[in-house]
């Protein structure tokens, strides 16, 4: 294990972006997952705002079109090794947005986020339980942590 | 003007570290003061209106309860309302209270989470994640009830889900709940209104005046922060039964904002106490009605952050012509003027305190030019 690996054990940094679902997952992430209740912190996983910061992305949402240029940005600004998670029904296949329509389906939807940047996890559920996504993240770490 | 006054903008988002949700706001500062500010969305506009364009009823309806994941239910329940009013359909009274317990608990939730998110943005950590802890507990009770913790989906047309009846277990479960939180909160305000330091933080920051508020057309517990009282529980038919006080405060600053959320929680805990006490017997759901076409049907309900409006007609039992009109859309105007004369370091707050979801602002809205 090298120096860097060795640190970022101890410190993993997940970063939310929201890309136009619900608002949904993202509070169940943020408020949920990072709060006393669900505690992520006590697996060493801490919550931070600034790309340059983290390890992890973790993306909500369906990516409207006007987002799929700023989530680009934010994927090119994390620093390698970098994990991406996509949690929820919206993340992983465009949700009810893309999906169900009566007479004229939607033109605002670019995602699924797999269309975009790269996911290496996925966490299922509209929305996202906070238990999945504490066992999909802490399943998806050995994968950053063996890179050089 | 003077040539030592700097000008300058500064512009956050559409995605920044400050905000949760995408949003743009461009502040135009002088002197650190705020002179002008504009808060710009449509980042995250999905169409929901036009995707329920021509969907079967029942589906469009379920569809609704995606526009807003925090007032999720309230969605849900005008939309059915629309399609009841519409079709004529008389629903159980058991089912109506339930819908008003799921509704309440959905506010106390909401309140509870702007408290705690207020909290973050003042600095306060502790506190935030204090009431997060307590938000847990109507989670919980959410998820008992309708099966998840979000998109719980109680109502349909003509009662609610037989999955979310309420039986004794349940009963005193939600009772218990409640005189948890009833508890909680109060300590919590005890001991946030007794440090000074936060309230001298809060009073007298952002203050929005009750002519701007009206001028705006502002909603909910915003405008009741500025000494309106206004609510629209107090004109629909199915809270008749319910006794309960609009809460009003005079400033509209931040911590009339505050305050109000606050109290609201005891009032939302009074109206579920009523509920459970007086639960009417009987069935939950009546599935007799006929479906017909009708012509624009409008309802209104008080979600956690003011009046939201669903209207639409139905045609072979599809939905057409759907309108919705969200409480935060109007809270916009809210947040731009609050922070004018203000100091930059309170923008934030400023724009907090107005309870901003900007997953159900996104709406399609057309600008009529007035002559």
């Amino acid at each position: 294990m090298g120096i860097k690996s060795y640190a970022r054990a101890r410190a993993i940094h997940a970063m939310l972006v929201y890309t136009g679902g619900c608002n949904g997952c993202d509070i169940e992430i943020v408020n949920a997952v990072f709060s006393p209740k669900y505690d992520a912190e006590q697996y060493k996983i801490f919550l931070t705002w600034n790309p340059r910061e983290a390890d992890v992305l973790i993306v909500t949402g369906p990516v409207t079109k006007q987002n799929k240029k700023p989530l680009k940005e934010i994927y090119k600004a994390i620093p390698e090794p970098k994990l991406v998670i996509a949690a929820g029904a919206c993340a992983l296949m465009g949700g009810v947005y893309k999906n169900i329509h009566g007479d004229i389906p939607s033109e605002e939807i670019a995602g699924p986020v797999e269309e975009i940047i790269p996911v290496d996890a996925k966490i299922p559920g509209c929305a996202v339980r906070p238990e999945d996504v504490l066992a999909r993240a802490v399943s998806a770490l050995p994968k950053l942590l063996e890179a050089k | 003007m003077d040539k030592n006054v700097i000008e300058t903008e500064i512009t956050m988002g559409t995605v920044h570290s400050a905000a949760i949700e995408p949003y743009r706001v461009r502040l135009f500062v002088e002197d650190e003061i705020v002179k002008d500010a504009e808060i710009t969305v449509g980042v995250n506009h999905r169409g929901v209106e036009r995707i329920m364009e021509g969907l079967p009823v029942e589906k469009a309806n379920s569809l609704t309860e995606k526009i807003c994941g925090i007032c999720s239910g309230v969605h849900l329940w005008n939309s059915v309302l629309v399609a009841e009013k519409g079709l004529e359909v008389e629903i159980p009274e058991r089912a109506s209270y339930i819908r008003i317990i799921v509704a309440e608990l959905e506010r106390i939730h909401s309140h509870l989470l702007y408290l705690a998110h207020g909290n973050e943005v003042l600095g306060h950590e502790t506190f935030s994640m204090r009431l997060f802890y307590i938000r847990e507990t109507v989670m919980e009770l959410l998820r008992m009830i309708g099966g998840n913790r979000v998109q719980y989906g109680v109502p349909i047309i003509g009662g609610i889900r037989p999955r979310a009846e309420l039986d004794e277990m349940k009963v005193q479960k939600i009772r218990e709940g409640i005189d948890y939180i009833r508890g909680k909160v109060k300590e919590f305000a005890d001991r946030f209104t007794s440090d000074t330091m936060i309230m001298s933080r809060i009073t007298g920051v952002c203050p929005l005046s009750r002519k701007d508020a009206l001028r705006l057309a502002v909603t909910g517990p915003t405008l009741r922060a500025t000494g309106v009282e206004f609510d629209t529980r107090k004109e629909m038919e199915c809270y008749d039964p319910f006794e309960f006080d609009v809460i009003t405060q005079d400033d509209g600053d931040v911590k009339s904002n505050l305050f109000v959320r606050v109290f609201e929680v005891f009032e939302s805990a009074k109206i579920i106490k009523q509920a459970l006490k007086n639960l009417p017997e009987g069935a939950v759901v009546d599935r007799s009605w006929e479906m017909q076409d009708t012509d624009i049907t409008k309802s209104y309900v008080e979600a956690p952050r003011g009046t939201l409006y669903h209207s639409y007609a139905l045609e072979d039992g599809r939905v057409r012509n759907v309108v919705i009109r969200t409480p935060s859309i109007a809270n916009i105007g809210a947040m731009q003027y609050a922070l004018i004369g203000h100091h930059i370091t309170d923008a934030q707050l400023g724009i907090v305190q107005c309870d901003p979801c900007f997953a159900c602002t996104d709406r399609a809205i057309e600008i009529i030019k007035r002559r």
